[in-house]
């Protein structure tokens, strides 16, 4: 099972994809703006899988992906969008080595489909 | 302030008749005063006769009374022959005058005429212009007072069309973009009321069967509500032109296979037979194969659900000219004539009975207009009310060379 830093500005968000994820035995760490994913990042934890928030205050997910792969780090990594079209538009997303978008409201099936591809590579 | 029409013409027209009249009694005059003095002279030539004969008569200078009386017969003829001549040229210089003041007045309502027609055809050709939606279309403002007014009246409306178009367009991107913010707004909510309602479901051992059902009212509708919010943020990206299609070369198969399964369980409930008769060997189409199969969806979903209990929905694909024709054939109640007309319009649905049973949006056959003409295809619909419906879509199909190397 994978240990994943799980980031949304919802608690209620958070919770819920807290809890799907670890009944499923997964490892969930959580963040709830970018900075705190760069810093859990820096810390001492290791982690199998990024499922970040594409809009959150202060930094969101893809501009906190950048600052990621700029420190050349490749972790596998999931973006959570509201918009159907992976929309939220901020920059040339094609450098960021991004794995994958899900949609809200969430299908998670899908979602465990894809950690599942992405952990046991 | 521009000369006015009706002024012109009243002033035209006392001057016309101001003239012929004066023309008309100055020879009357002239004539009478004539005939007068012709009379006058006559009288007094015969009176010298007749005292020149009655001198004859009683003998006294016979010769010189004889001589008199030649010379006034002489006298007569010359004021016969200057009476004659004087009419005739009297009732020439009245017909001269007449023919001129006529003339005149022919050329001053010709003049009018003249000056009225330069701006009334280009008040004709500039309505033509804005009748066919060229908001730009204005005249030129001169000329006789009423045409002036006219196309000042002109300039004016076509003003305020135009800025009433620039306003209704800004009041169209800004809906568009509520619409968009809207819908991106509710998502977050709505994420959680689904995922914890599943979150509960997953613990369905441990609930009564009457919270199960609950919890089962609360997804169903929520489901409905994120379809509604798709459906209308389609709407709104068709709307402001953003909705974007990647088409890449897709299997119709395939693609029909795909959205034949997305549906089975629904079909299956209903009892219904869904098939399909895909044409052997077909090229493949240029679409955005979420897209397309998002249209397939929705036609199978409104044969599912506007047919009773053991109708059969047939699926065909075939060629056509240049394009992949697909049909979705159902045997169900087929849908009136009135309600066809307007089948691809956005909130049309069944009749009032029918969509409290069925659960639509009523924009799902507006978007896959939208899509299929995106696509280039086009998209109708035929039925005869107890015998089923068909709807149909065209998509080009890849060009062979290309179909090769893909």
């Amino acid at each position: 099972m994978a240990r994943i830093l799980l980031a949304d500005d919802s608690e209620t968000i958070l919770l819920l994809l807290r809890t799907r994820l670890e009944m499923e035995g997964h490892e969930v760490e959580t963040a709830t703006d970018g900075q705190e994913v760069i810093d859990a990042m820096s810390g001492p934890a290791a982690f199998d899988l990024l499922l970040l928030d594409a809009m959150m205050p202060r930094k969101s997910g893809i501009d906190a992906l950048r600052e990621l792969r700029a420190a050349g780090i490749d972790i596998p990594a999931l973006i959570v969008s509201a918009h159907t079209d992976g929309g939220d538009d901020n920059g040339d997303r094609s450098d960021l080595a991004i794995s994958g978008y899900i949609t809200k409201p969430i299908d998670f099936d899908q979602l465990f489909t894809k950690i599942a591809e992405l952990t046991e590579r | 302030m521009s000369p006015s029409l009706a002024n012109r013409l009243t002033i035209g027209f006392a001057i016309a008749f101001a003239v012929l009249t004066g023309l008309a009694v100055i020879g009357v005059a002239r004539f009478l005063q004539q005939r007068q003095d012709y009379e006058n002279a006559t009288a007094r030539s015969y009176q010298r006769e007749i005292e020149a004969r009655n001198r004859l008569a009683q003998g006294q200078k016979p010769a010189a009374a004889r001589a008199e009386v030649i010379s006034q017969q002489q006298r007569r003829q010359a004021l016969r022959d200057e009476i004659s001549s004087e009419t005739r040229d009297t009732a020439l210089l009245v017909g001269a005058g007449l023919i001129a003041g006529l003339t005149g007045a022919a050329l001053l309502f010709t003049g009018l005429i003249a000056s009225m027609r330069r701006p009334l055809e280009d008040l004709v050709e500039a309505s033509g212009q804005l009748a066919g939606g060229d908001l730009d279309a204005r005249v030129k403002v001169g000329g006789l007072s009423e045409t002036a007014t006219l196309g000042g009246a002109f300039n004016e409306m076509a003003e305020e069309l135009q800025r009433r178009a620039g306003e209704r367009d800004q009041l169209d991107r800004m809906k568009d973009e509520f619409v968009l913010t809207a819908s991106h707004e509710l998502r977050s909510p709505l994420t959680s009321v689904q995922g914890f309602a599943e979150l509960l479901l997953l613990e369905r051992e441990r609930l009564s069967p009457k919270q199960v059902e609950t919890v089962e009212v609360i997804l169903d509708n929520t489901r409905h509500l994120v379809r509604l919010l798709n459906d209308l943020l389609d709407l709104a990206r068709s709307d402001a032109g953003r909705l974007t299609i990647r088409p890449e070369p897709t299997d119709v198969s395939s693609l029909i296979g795909d959205a034949a399964r997305t549906m089975r369980a629904q079909f299956d409930s209903h009892r219904q037979e869904l098939s399909e008769e895909i044409e052997p060997d077909l090229p493949q189409v240029e679409a955005d194969r979420d897209r397309i199969r998002q249209v397939l969806v929705n036609l199978l979903t409104n044969a599912n659900e506007y047919c009773p209990q053991g109708a059969a929905i047939r699926v065909k694909a075939g060629r056509a000219g240049a394009d992949i024709e697909i049909d979705v054939i159902d045997d169900g109640p087929g849908i009136p004539d009135e309600q066809l007309e307007h089948i691809f319009e956005r909130f049309t649905r069944g009749d009032a009975g029918e969509t409290q049973r069925v659960g639509g949006t009523g924009l799902g056959l507006a978007i896959s207009k939208s899509l299929i003409e995106l696509h280039g295809g086009t998209i109708e619909a035929w039925s005869t009310p107890g015998n089923g419906s068909t709807f149909r879509f065209r998509l080009p199909a890849v060009a062979h060379d290309r179909a090769g190397v893909t």
